[in-house]
């Protein structure tokens, strides 16, 4: 029998096991007896995990002590942190001078400052800023990081990055202040606001040039000590390791995916067998050939430093990887895409750049992220060919003869550094799908 | 409403300009032969209608006019350019021939406004504010200009179309293709773009249209092609193809449909 609703219905509120704590903890968790006995069977070994970690790690843990003697005398049953804390400068930063620590620092916050305006809704131009960041980066942290003389390009790249980074840094100020644009608030400031585009741009484009030429006569002179790499160690270089790897296998693996879906048969066998290759092997065995065997094929003299040929060896066996997911994103685009790019008269790069690329990364994100959390952790196994890497570093305290045999606390430390940083790159990850999900909702 | 559409025909705009010449042209995908030796002249300003059941070939014959898909053999000559391998023309054709497709295929990542200036700001090198007031122009002829800040999933799918529509006049192209333009549509959303298709024809623009709508058809065509396997079976004025369709394939067809 049909009912038949002459009057529309008022909308009533939802019962409380949706809306109230109480609700939701039955019915979830005490929802029948044999769910309740689960639930406190739960509870109960959760208590007795927890209660061990932290009588060991904390209540009955050593913080000072100056050898693990006095850590047993202190206590048999706690952790013995006083050795991690001995060796934290280590962790960290490998057996990089300690005078010269301020330098990884330095360039650390740099980076941190440097890409601080991408997180400003009301700073201005973005893609300008994130280009900056790629192409100027790197060489001024690479020249903080290793130092000696500079060369007339290292002289010139250091200047361009420091100018680049002044004018970043003022955007972000005048972006911050004024809500508006660097370039417009210079021309209103000068009276040209309403001077033609061409003026405007020669205006602009002097100003730039005579600040690098006040930054180039600066930094020539003065120069920061040369450290050598076998130096670097610690989080610093697995950082640097990965950053690197990173920042470089994306761009290769995007050519790479492009490469493998083209209609030229040389470009795609050609990239198609390189990605297999790298693919199907180890990345010890990489690392392997890239240190030891490669320097055989060179001509007598050649000689790269390991840690070169080591990144190079990464950069190469990642981007297989991320080119496989890349090239998975570009197949979830529908090919009314293409057909649609192709209509309003876009050619190949300008559908793969503005169309395909955008869309297709998006889908990439949790995939690209969780091969970063891979890369970061894989890095560790630089440690097998010498380099002393953060898990090398925590590994070495069990040898140092204070420390002689400390190994569990060392490992826990590191397992919960990486834990830090790699969760806090899936959590970035996820906000990351949620903002450009923007256009998706229906 | 078939009845009053057809004392509502529009006038003929055809001029004796050649707008697109295929001669003998074949296709095959594999060894399954989709288009059998066609030949059709479309006039500047001429209005065409195709029509037939589905697999017939109509979509891939507007699709070789836009060198979406190729053919293997004979000639087609858009606006003077013979489609052939040569990429340079296949780019200068893809911008003188706007088309519009079943699933609207707008670029879902882009507000409603970068979706029309897209192509204008890249392709045909315009300055930004100038393709943003063509395009608002657009927009207020599809009538909805208020939605320009909207992503395309934010919209209904007549919307969706009518935007699509203004994305390819954008381009301010010399022949609009429509592959069954409606057939996505709810069915009162059906008549929203079909309003929008009707004024388009009124400016004299050279279309051709893969549709099913009859009523439409009788509306603007000049001819109305019927096609089925591969074979052009019947081209008429549309008044004299729906009284008295002459083949019986044709026949059957609208029985079927009407």
């Amino acid at each position: 029998m049909a009912i038949i609703t002459k009057q529309k219905t008022a909308d009533r509120p939802a019962p409380l096991s949706e809306t109230s704590v109480l609700g939701w903890l039955q019915k979830n968790l005490f929802s029948s007896v044999f769910n309740t006995v689960l639930t406190l069977i739960t509870i109960f070994i959760i208590y007795l995990t927890l209660s061990g970690v932290v009588v060991w790690g904390y209540l009955d843990a050593t913080f000072v002590a100056d050898k693990r003697r006095e850590c047993y005398d202190n206590s048999l049953t706690g952790a013995c942190w006083a050795g991690v804390i001995a060796w934290l400068d280590n962790i960290f930063y490998g057996r990089y001078p300690r005078e010269e620590i301020w330098r990884i620092d330095f360039g650390g916050l740099l980076l941190v400052l440097w890409m601080l305006p991408l997180w400003l809704a009301r700073v201005k131009g973005k893609i300008l800023i994130g280009a900056s960041v790629i192409i100027f980066y790197p060489f001024l942290a690479g020249y903080m990081f290793t130092g000696g003389d500079k060369g007339w390009f290292m002289q010139f790249m250091v200047a361009g990055a420091i100018t680049a980074f002044i004018i970043n840094m003022t955007n972000m100020l005048v972006g911050l202040l004024k809500n508006t644009s660097l370039d417009v608030f210079l021309m209103q400031l000068f009276g040209q606001a309403d001077a033609g585009d061409k003026t405007q741009r020669n205006i602009l484009l002097a100003m730039v040039a005579a600040l690098f030429v006040v930054v180039f006569l600066w930094q020539a002179s003065w120069n920061v000590t040369e450290v050598v790499w076998t130096k670097w160690g610690g989080l610093f270089l697995t950082l640097v390791i990965s950053g690197i790897g990173i920042a470089s296998s994306l761009p290769l693996g995007i050519f790479l995916a492009l490469g493998r879906r083209s209609k030229l048969p040389v470009v795609r066998v050609l990239s198609t067998g390189f990605i297999e290759v790298f693919r199907s092997v180890p990345l010890i065995t990489v690392l392997f050939m890239a240190t030891t065997m490669f320097p055989l094929f060179m001509p007598e003299g050649f000689v790269l430093n390991k840690l070169v040929q080591v990144i190079i060896a990464v950069i190469l066996f990642n981007a297989c990887y991320m080119a496989e997911i890349v090239r998975a994103g570009l197949q979830a685009i529908p090919k009314g895409q293409f057909e649609g790019a192709h209509t309003i008269g876009l050619g190949y790069w300008g559908t793969m750049g503005l169309i395909i690329m955008p869309q297709a990364l998006k889908h990439m994100i949790p995939n690209i992220v969780g091969n970063i959390i891979g890369l970061l952790k894989d890095t560790t196994l630089v440690s097998i060919i010498g380099l002393f890497d953060i898990l090398g570093m925590l590994r070495s305290i069990s040898k140092d003869v204070p420390w002689v045999g400390l190994h569990k606390e060392p490992l826990i430390f590191g397992a919960v550094l990486f834990f830090i940083i790699c969760f806090s790159m899936s959590k970035y990850s996820r906000h990351l799908e949620v903002k450009l999900s923007a256009g998706d909702k229906h | 409403m078939s009845e009053q559409q057809i004392t509502g025909q529009l006038a003929s705009a055809a001029s004796t300009e050649v707008m697109i010449e295929i001669n003998q042209m074949n296709k095959w995908y594999g060894d399954f032969h989709v288009l059998k030796d066609i030949d059709l002249t479309v006039h500047k300003g001429e209005r065409f209608v195709i029509c037939g059941p589905s697999g017939s070939g109509k979509s891939t014959l507007i699709r070789c006019i836009n060198a979406l898909e190729e053919h293997q053999q004979g000639d087609i000559i858009v606006d003077g350019i013979k489609l052939g391998k040569n990429l340079k023309n296949l780019d200068h054709i893809r911008t003188e021939v706007g088309m519009v497709f079943q699933n609207f295929n707008l670029f879902p990542h882009l507000t409603i406004l970068e979706n029309l200036t897209l192509g204008p700001i890249w392709v045909r090198k315009m300055a930004k504010a100038e393709a943003i007031e063509t395009a608002m122009m657009y927009l207020e002829r599809v009538k909805i200009p208020e939605q320009a800040d909207k992503y395309p999933g934010q919209m209904s799918g007549g919307q969706q179309q009518r935007v699509a529509i203004a994305r390819s006049l954008c381009m301010s192209p010399k022949i609009m293709l429509f592959d069954e333009p409606t057939s996505a549509l709810d069915p009162e959303m059906i008549k929203e773009v079909l309003d929008v298709m009707v004024e388009l024809a009124e400016t004299g623009m050279t279309m051709i249209v893969v549709t099913h709508e009859m009523g439409f058809a009788k509306t603007i065509a000049d001819e109305v092609i019927f096609m089925d396997e591969g074979d052009i079976v019947e081209r008429n004025k549309p008044v004299a193809f729906f009284e008295n369709p002459e083949h019986e394939r044709t026949q059957k067809f609208l029985s079927q449909i009407l």
